[in-house]
């Protein structure tokens, strides 16, 4: 069974097909901006996701050896997301499905995430403990089953990915903050600085405002008239942050693994591609007796492959939607995610 | 013309609570209210306590999605202009639309980075926090 994903909620235009577990082709825009734009980085917007949708489809098609016919099934992005960005491409996956009677799957996007690590797996033991880390959302979830999926937290303030960025924008590192800090880190040492750890009464709730301001009260204590740290400082800091942000993010899961049994452990979103924290989520896995579900990094950013596998574990579920009753929505939920445990 | 309604200190989460009903008190639906401010100055956590006054508990960080839309005692559009690159952008995602909804009050973030885009007549919150001790939040009126 061929299914092709379309993913265009925010700043990705991203076009997959997989072939059951398997991805055949992923192809996100912005890792083709110099051969579709010679370098230059597209403006934020509906025109832009549809300038690219359609190149994308044709040339995922090619790459994959296969018609527009050969497809079983068209699944796309339905929200959260900007309403004008959702709907370039789920209008189109629609439209194409509709015109050729092929099943259309409106899409979560953070459940795209959630299930992204079951890209190419078979046979997952549910229930999974699952943490969804990116640029806008940081979220503890139990996957129960494709279709069964409870929230537990999730941020109260800034995402992960969001004070990754600041962060390294405060403190002059560059940007995109995840790898640059990941990268300052890597050469910091261990115990020079070190900054809080949120402690908030709800256990499976995050927070990372209190240590971007953390970050922010050093720059400000250390360095005056807007002068940056140094090299050396720069990596001290990143490490402190690194340790203290991965500290946030696993002491709720290690809160439910206390109090519930699991029998996998899922890591995904933008932030999953953080080394250290891969390196944690295997630690507790191996320490747990744990499944370890992690996907590759081209899996971790916003792409379509994640709405192909999301859309192939409803159909699987026996999933019937009639598509045509439902609309893209920029606070999209769908009747699968329930409530607090 | 500028008017200055109020200047508070805030040294605490609890001292930021009660300028958020101050606030309040000047604002209603239809507002449009333009937050100032450095990273770090503590924006999204006064419209967080601003929109619990409205019945919404649930305001998170908008700078990845762009806007958040909630549904309070009023509507609620949480902008955040921080990734934005051009005016254009935000004409794209229905700027026009969300800023001529009567029903709706509007905070935006890093709105000084688009000025031309914001309402002639609107509520601009200053957050000054040079001293890590105190920070100085004024509520001024445009019209």
């Amino acid at each position: 069974m061929y299914i092709l994903g379309i993913e265009t909620s925010c700043d990705e235009t991203s076009v997959a097909i997989i072939e059951n577990n398997r991805v055949l082709v992923n192809l996100v825009s912005s890792q083709m901006f110099h051969k579709l734009y010679g370098g230059v980085v597209p403006e934020l917007s509906s025109r832009a996701h549809l300038e690219q949708l359609f190149p994308l489809i044709r040339e995922s098609l090619k790459t994959a050896g296969l018609q527009i016919e050969d497809i079983d099934i068209i699944a796309a992005t339905a929200g959260p997301g900007l309403i004008g960005a959702l709907m370039v491409g789920y209008n189109s996956g629609k439209t194409i499905a509709h015109s050729l009677g092929k099943q259309f799957f409106p899409v979560n996007h953070i459940e795209g995430h959630m299930f992204s690590g079951f890209i190419g797996r078979e046979n997952i033991s549910y229930p999974v403990l699952n943490l969804t880390v990116s640029g806008g959302h940081t979220i503890l979830s139990v996957l129960n089953s494709p279709t069964s999926i409870n929230i537990l937290g999730s941020t109260l303030d800034d995402a992960a990915g969001e004070a990754f960025d600041k962060v390294a924008k405060l403190t002059g590192m560059g940007y995109p903050g995840g790898p640059a800090i990941q990268n300052y880190a890597s050469k910091g040492n261990e115990g020079k600085i070190s900054f809080p750890v949120a402690s908030l009464k709800s256990k499976y709730d995050f927070s990372f405002s209190g240590l971007k301001t953390a970050v922010l009260r050093y720059i400000q204590a250390n360095y005056k008239n807007g002068e940056l740290p140094g090299e050396d400082e720069k990596s001290d800091i990143a490490l402190a942050f690194q340790n203290s942000a991965i500290n946030s993010l696993i002491n709720p899961v290690k809160f439910a693994l206390k109090n519930h049994k699991f029998r996998s452990l899922s890591l995904n979103g933008g932030v999953a591609a953080n080394k250290k924290l891969r390196e944690s989520f295997k630690n507790i896995a191996e320490k747990n007796s744990l499944e370890l579900l992690i996907p590759d990094f081209e899996y971790c950013g916003d792409n379509a492959a994640m709405i192909a596998i999301r859309a192939k574990l409803l159909n699987d579920s026996g999933v019937k939607i009639n598509y045509l009753k439902y609309e893209p929505f920029p606070s999209f939920r769908s009747e699968f995610l329930e409530n607090n445990m | 013309m500028t008017k200055t309604l109020f200047t508070s200190n805030s040294s605490s989460l609890s001292d930021t609570k009660k300028i958020a009903s101050e606030v309040v008190k000047y604002i209603s639906p239809g507002s449009f209210v333009a937050l100032k401010g450095n990273l770090g100055a503590g924006k999204t956590q006064l419209v967080k306590y601003i929109s619990e006054q409205y019945g919404v508990y649930s305001v998170s960080s908008p700078t990845f999605a762009i806007v958040n839309e909630y549904n309070g005692t009023f509507k609620i559009y949480h902008f955040d202009f921080y990734r934005i690159k051009n005016e254009n952008e935000l004409i794209d995602l229905g700027w026009f639309d969300y800023i001529n909804d009567e029903n709706a009050i509007i905070f935006t973030e890093w709105a000084d980075l688009f000025p031309a885009l914001i309402p002639a007549s609107c509520y601009n919150i200053n957050i000054i926090n040079d001293n890590p001790e105190n920070r100085i939040i004024t509520l001024e009126k445009i019209e």
